[in-house]
């Protein structure tokens, strides 16, 4: 690996400084400065929305930055195209690896150099034997578990001769022997001098292979320094808001006006599927039950399972006391009980239809809307009720929901979900990606459905906004439940902790 | 999962079984037929087609499709044809078909990829333009006169019983196909259909790549015309309608994957063959060749079914497996516990 | 709010009617119609003479009625090119039930529209519930339907090129029977299925389902669609279109062949999209379709009549008219385009200010 043999130990494989960047009005990266030295493995950690992926499509040259230096080996660097920033040397591992499924690992590896193939075959052959990988270059890439896919794709980098390795939370889809072979690989790259960015969700992890760390929160760096240096306690405190410890004295006295005593709206047992084990909850009319945790912890698995999208494992669902486990989807509408997609465009909006075609669509089984035909008035009654309601800025009805801001389009998709009349609503990330206002009045939505009796389960990344509105959350962490605070334990740092798989006893006896 | 890894694996080895398999089925029924002579007739009939089936599955490779293949054949066949049987210089002649595949190529190319506009759509309109201009060249009167000596070649041999056609289009299939998978550039066509965002991280001009493709494509299909006024001697203004569909009917066949970056194009080759050879073999089974579409669309509608059937369950497996993999990991809490 | 309330204005009824979906489309179509009629009406006045119109319209009403309908499957973002071999297997299912089989010639139309409801079913079967391509799927159905339509055509007695014919007179008197003397039946058939077809896609709750299938299939499963049940019945759909065109075709010829409507296909793919359907689905309206559908039979009918073109080469006119089309859509949706025609409006506003 000649890539490795460095001048100098002590310039910086890359510089940030003073990074600003902003997505229309919206600040997304305040300020950034950051050093990462050969054999560094910086972790790098922060929740949803912090700005780390934006920080790396910046270094990557996906993105351009507003304002700031970035430099490689001590030079000035533009970074305009990726191109330009794997010249460089560096290399992003993506969180989903862009392999060519169809194509067997070494063509995988080898596709778009400039360089002839027995020479990267050899190059490879002698990489492989260095690191002291075993991966048989002949299997297709769809055939390959996520860690191998990861394993091709770092080869991939080091072939380039990257100096500078972006991981994107590898071990997100891994097992823990995947973990574990994962974290050998990026020791050992530690030792040729390689210097490793590697983002991550789990606390424990940092301790286990970074060297130095860095925690971002709201768009900027509030902690950075070598791993020694900190506690996981301390960790915890860096991904807080500052003012996070007042909150919890002001809102510990709140109290719930929940009747805990009647029968749960929605009650889970044992209920397993892919991609969460074994959860029990209960929801109360009239409670908004928040559900904490990080970004596949099998949150939304949970809830569109429940939905009907995908195969109940075991355990059951009772709506009302009735059984609606493994129900198709438009059963469980029926029943009752509707779901707020996480992802809006993806699942949620029909962009090229009108507003009244999105607030209705999913009102188009039962009479509501007519039997056969479909009844303008009812549908025009339904649509003004709930633009009106929920005060959503729109030309007329007959604006294509694609030309809406995002705040509003997330008003419709909700007041699609409310149109079927439900006794319980699944909110997925319902402020995710929208603007302060439209924000504010999403949650002056939730405030209103409650007040009508609607049972509301939260699913929420925002710890802020789990303190907001939640009567009570449970956090999951690897697809279980690990803690469950009532209304006076609910602060940011506990949520937080638990949502990184740190439970406090205390809490957890709660 | 491993008996799909393999079928994946071979999968024109897959296809050359099953044609293996389906003389053998008819040598049984009539044993007259497993003689040289007759199975070399099958093939020889496929060239046309393992052309154009070539040229479809550059067009299929990377994620799109090309319906005007069969008019590309018939225009290059007219013209060709008419400035052959009113003298010309048959090299010259060559020239202008192959040009007409040059611009036939490039202007799909350019709709398809640089317009962004849907491949099926673009080709069924620049179709309908050559089919139009292919009745302004041949008109009522037919190309029925060529010379004998044009004819002829049609039916020299060059190896056993395998005419120069026969074995000139194995020769350039097999350099083809090592040019696809041997070469850098060859395999940007796969990788484009593979995964066109990923090609482009790697630096892979995806654009240029498709337009590539179809500039082959309306090569082939071209010289494929050539051949057919060759070895048929008439050119009406029908022929190779249809074409288009066999072509594609045959990639299926050879295992290439209308999805895109899936297949080899010794694989189309194959699949011509047996588009070819299935009224050839009808006749031998003492079926009237009236079964000829039925049993195609049978075959054709099976093998797609049958592979989107098992790719679903692959992707449905994956998923899966690894958001089984997520909780698989320690059980909820354990690091919060050691505290 | 309530001011900007939708049905109560802010804009004109005219400006609303002007920017609502499709219209200005529609509107461009009956334009290209009102062209067309003045062009071929000026070469020639027989082309303004409504019964020779008529009398053509035999030739391109397969067109308008299956494509119709084929607007619905691209809508839910599929493709249906085996509608064309339906036509043939219609036709000559009739003949070969009445002729040889002895059924009542009504009978044997029931079991033909039936036998095409089959093979539409069959085919958004394999695409909706087995997810494969609607091209690949259909390509082989246009192979199969056109061989079962010949096999079908060996159980008669008569010699497949010659067709059937001696249909009873009830069933001929579909394309004879003029409505106050003066409207043939087809035409009156053309437009009742225009007109379901309209009611169907545009004030049901199933033609609703249909769009939002098409234009987001994902979110469409969220709000408890069926989406799969919606796909196949679109392909239905379709062939029982074809089956009512194969019906007419067979009528009217008074004879019934296996490869009738053979090329259809490249004339209703490109009135579905000239109509203003979006081959990835999600938009597209039945009076698009119908007049593109009349634009491209108009030109079929006048091209011929007015500058004696041979009828052969009327795909080069389509195909000119299709690729200009989509090419037209491409560069107008290219924002740099719209960004270059927004500067143009704007300055000539700010020019008219000044002035």
């Amino acid at each position: 690996m000649e890539a490795v043999g460095n001048p100098g130990k002590n310039v910086p494989l890359l510089t940030v400084r003073g990074i600003y960047k902003s997505f229309g009005l919206n600040a997304v990266l305040k300020g950034i400065d950051l050093d990462v030295m050969p054999g560094e493995v910086l972790a790098l950690i922060g929740g949803n929305g912090a700005g780390k992926s934006t920080l790396m499509k910046i270094i990557m040259g996906i993105y351009s930055h507003d304002s700031g230096q970035l430099a490689v080996n001590g030079e000035a660097a533009a970074l305009n195209r990726p191109a330009e920033a794997l010249a460089r040397g560096i290399y992003m591992v993506p969180q989903e690896p862009l392999l060519f499924p169809n194509m067997n690992v070494e063509e995988n590896i080898t596709i778009g150099f400039d360089r002839g193939k027995a020479e990267l075959h050899k190059e490879l052959a002698d990489t492989m034997a260095g690191i002291g990988w075993n991966l048989d270059l002949s299997r297709k890439a769809s055939s390959l578990s996520i860690a191998e896919q990861q394993l091709v794709e770092i080869l991939r980098g080091i072939l380039r001769h990257a100096k500078l390795l972006i991981l994107d939370e590898p071990t997100s889809a891994l097992t823990f022997d995947e973990v574990k072979s994962l974290f050998k690989v990026v020791r050992d790259l530690r030792e040729k001098g390689i210097g490793i960015i590697y983002i991550t969700h789990r606390l424990a992890e940092v301790f286990d292979i970074a060297t130095h760390v860095a925690i971002m929160r709201d768009g900027m760096i509030t902690i950075q320094g070598p791993v020694e240096n900190f506690t996981r306690e301390d960790l915890v405190k860096g991904l807080l808001p500052p003012d996070a410890a007042d909150h919890t004295q002001a809102k510990g006295g709140a109290s719930s006006r929940v009747d805990y005593s009647a029968q749960p709206v929605l009650e889970l047992e044992r209920f397993s599927g892919y991609g969460f084990s074994d959860v029990s909850l209960k929801v109360w009319p009239g409670e908004i039950l928040g559900v904490a945790g990080v970004v596949g912890a099998g949150r939304t698995e949970m809830a569109t399972t429940i939905f009907g999208m995908d195969k109940a494992l075991g355990g059951r669902v009772l709506l009302n006391g009735r059984d609606i486990t493994g129900k198709k989807t438009r059963q469980v509408i029926a029943a009752g009980l509707n779901y707020v997609p996480e992802d809006r465009h993806l699942n949620g909006l029909f962009k090229i239809c009108d507003v009244s075609a999105n607030t209705t669509s999913a009102s188009l089984f039962g009479g509501a809307l007519g039997k056969v035909f479909l009844n303008r008035k009812s549908e025009f009654d339904l649509t003004e009720k709930y633009v009106k309601n929920f005060r959503t800025k729109v030309t007329g009805h007959d604006q294509l929901a694609g030309s809406l801001s995002g705040g509003n389009q997330q008003k419709i998709v909700i007041g699609r979900s409310l149109a079927t009349d439900p006794g319980v609503v699944i909110l997925d990330e319902p402020t995710r990606g929208i603007d302060a206002a439209a924000r504010g009045d999403v949650y002056h939505i939730i405030h209103q459905l409650r007040e009508q009796g609607l049972s509301i389960l939260l699913i929420s990344s925002d710890m802020e906004e789990l303190e907001e509105l939640a009567d009570r959350v449970v956090t999951m962490y690897q697809g279980r439940v690990n803690a469950e605070f009532q209304k006076a334990d609910i602060n940011q740092d506990n949520l937080t902790a638990a949502a990184f798989g740190i439970v406090k006893r205390e809490a957890k006896e709660a | 999962m491993s008996a799909v890894k393999k079928f994946f694996k071979a999968r024109e080895f897959t296809s050359f079984l099953f044609l293996v398999g389906l003389f053998l089925i008819v040598g049984v029924i009539n044993p007259g037929f497993l003689t040289l002579d007759n199975i070399s007739a099958c093939f020889n009939s496929s060239v046309v087609y393992t052309l154009i089936a070539v040229g479809m599955a550059f067009a299929i490779f990377i994620g799109e499709i090309d319906v005007s293949v069969g008019s590309t054949m018939g225009l290059s066949a007219a013209v060709a044809g008419t400035m052959i049987q009113n003298g010309s210089n048959w090299l010259l002649a060559f020239l202008v078909a192959i040009l007409i595949g040059v611009v036939v190529g490039l202007v799909n190319g350019w709709g398809v990829a640089v317009m962004k506009i849907p491949s099926l759509i673009f080709t069924l309109g620049t179709n309908g333009i050559l089919r139009g201009l292919m009745y302004l060249q041949v008109g009522v009167e037919q190309v029925n006169s060529l010379p004998k000596e044009f004819k002829d070649v049609s039916s020299m041999t060059l190896i056993g019983s395998f005419t120069i056609y026969y074995c000139c289009a194995v020769a350039l299939t097999v350099g083809i196909h090592f040019l696809l998978t041997r070469t850098k550039r060859g395999r940007w066509f796969i990788a484009v259909g593979d995964n066109a965002g990923g090609a482009e991280l790697v630096g892979i001009p995806a654009t240029r790549t498709k337009v590539m493709a179809y500039l082959i494509c309306g090569v082939l299909s071209a010289a494929a015309g050539i051949i057919f006024a060759s070895r048929i001697g008439i050119v009406t203004s029908l022929s190779g309608n249809g074409y288009e569909m066999k072509a594609v009917a045959a990639c299926v066949l050879g295992g290439i994957s209308l999805s895109g970056g899936v297949g080899s194009v010794i694989g189309a080759g194959i699949g011509a063959v047996i588009m070819a050879s299935i009224s050839y073999l009808l006749v031998f089974m003492g079926f009237s060749s009236n079964y000829d579409n039925a049993i195609t669309g049978v075959i054709l509608i099976t093998i797609v079914v049958v592979d989107a059937l098992m790719q679903r369950r692959a992707a449905v497996n994956n998923r899966h497996a690894r958001l089984a993999a997520r909780t698989s990991a320690a059980p909820g809490g354990k690091e919060g516990l050691e505290q | 709010m309530s001011e900007k309330s939708p049905k109560l204005g802010g804009q004109s009824g005219l400006r609303r009617l002007w920017n609502g979906p499709n219209f200005r489309w529609n509107f461009f179509l009956l334009i290209l119609l009102a062209g067309e009629c003045a062009v071929f009406g000026a070469a020639n006045e027989k082309f303004l003479s409504l019964t020779r119109v008529f009398t053509a319209a035999n030739d391109f009403l397969p067109i308008c009625m299956i494509s119709i309908f084929v607007t619905f499957v691209m809508i839910t973002g599929g493709i249906d090119i085996q509608v064309s071999s339906i036509v043939g297997l219609t036709s000559i299912v009739i003949g070969v039930a009445w002729q040889d089989f002895g059924l009542n010639i009504w009978a044997a139309v029931a079991l033909a529209v039936v036998v095409a409801a089959l093979c539409g079913a069959l085919s958004g079967f394999f695409i909706a519930y087995c997810g494969v391509q609607a091209m690949v799927v259909t390509l082989g159905g246009s192979f199969l339907y056109t061989g079962l339509a010949l096999l079908v055509s060996t159980l008669s007695s008569t010699e497949a090129y010659k067709g059937i014919s001696g249909f009873p007179d009830s069933f001929k008197a579909l394309t004879k029977i003029k409505l106050f003397d003066f409207i043939p039946l087809q035409i009156v058939i053309f437009l009742a299925m225009v007109v379901v077809a309209h009611l169907l896609l545009h004030c049901t709750k199933y033609g609703r389902k249909i769009y939002l299938v098409g234009v987001n299939p994902s979110a469409a499963e969220y709000s408890g669609v069926n989406s799969r049940l919606v796909i196949m019945s679109t392909y239905i759909l379709s062939a029982v279109s074809a089956a009512i065109a194969g019906i007419i075709m067979t009528s009217y010829l008074g004879t019934a062949k296996s490869d009738l409507g053979g090329s259809l296909t490249m004339n209703i793919i490109t009135a579905c999209v000239l109509g203003g359907t979006l081959s990835t689905g999600g938009k597209g309206s039945v009076l698009g379709t119908a007049m593109a559908a009349l634009a491209i039979g108009l030109l079929r009918f006048g091209m011929p009549l007015c500058f004696k073109i041979q009828a052969q080469y009327l795909d080069i006119p389509v195909g000119v008219l299709l690729v200009v089309v989509v090419v037209g859509r491409a560069v107008a949706s290219n924002p740099n385009v719209i960004a270059w025609f927004g500067r143009l409006r704007g300055r000539g506003k700010e020019s008219r200010i000044g002035a």
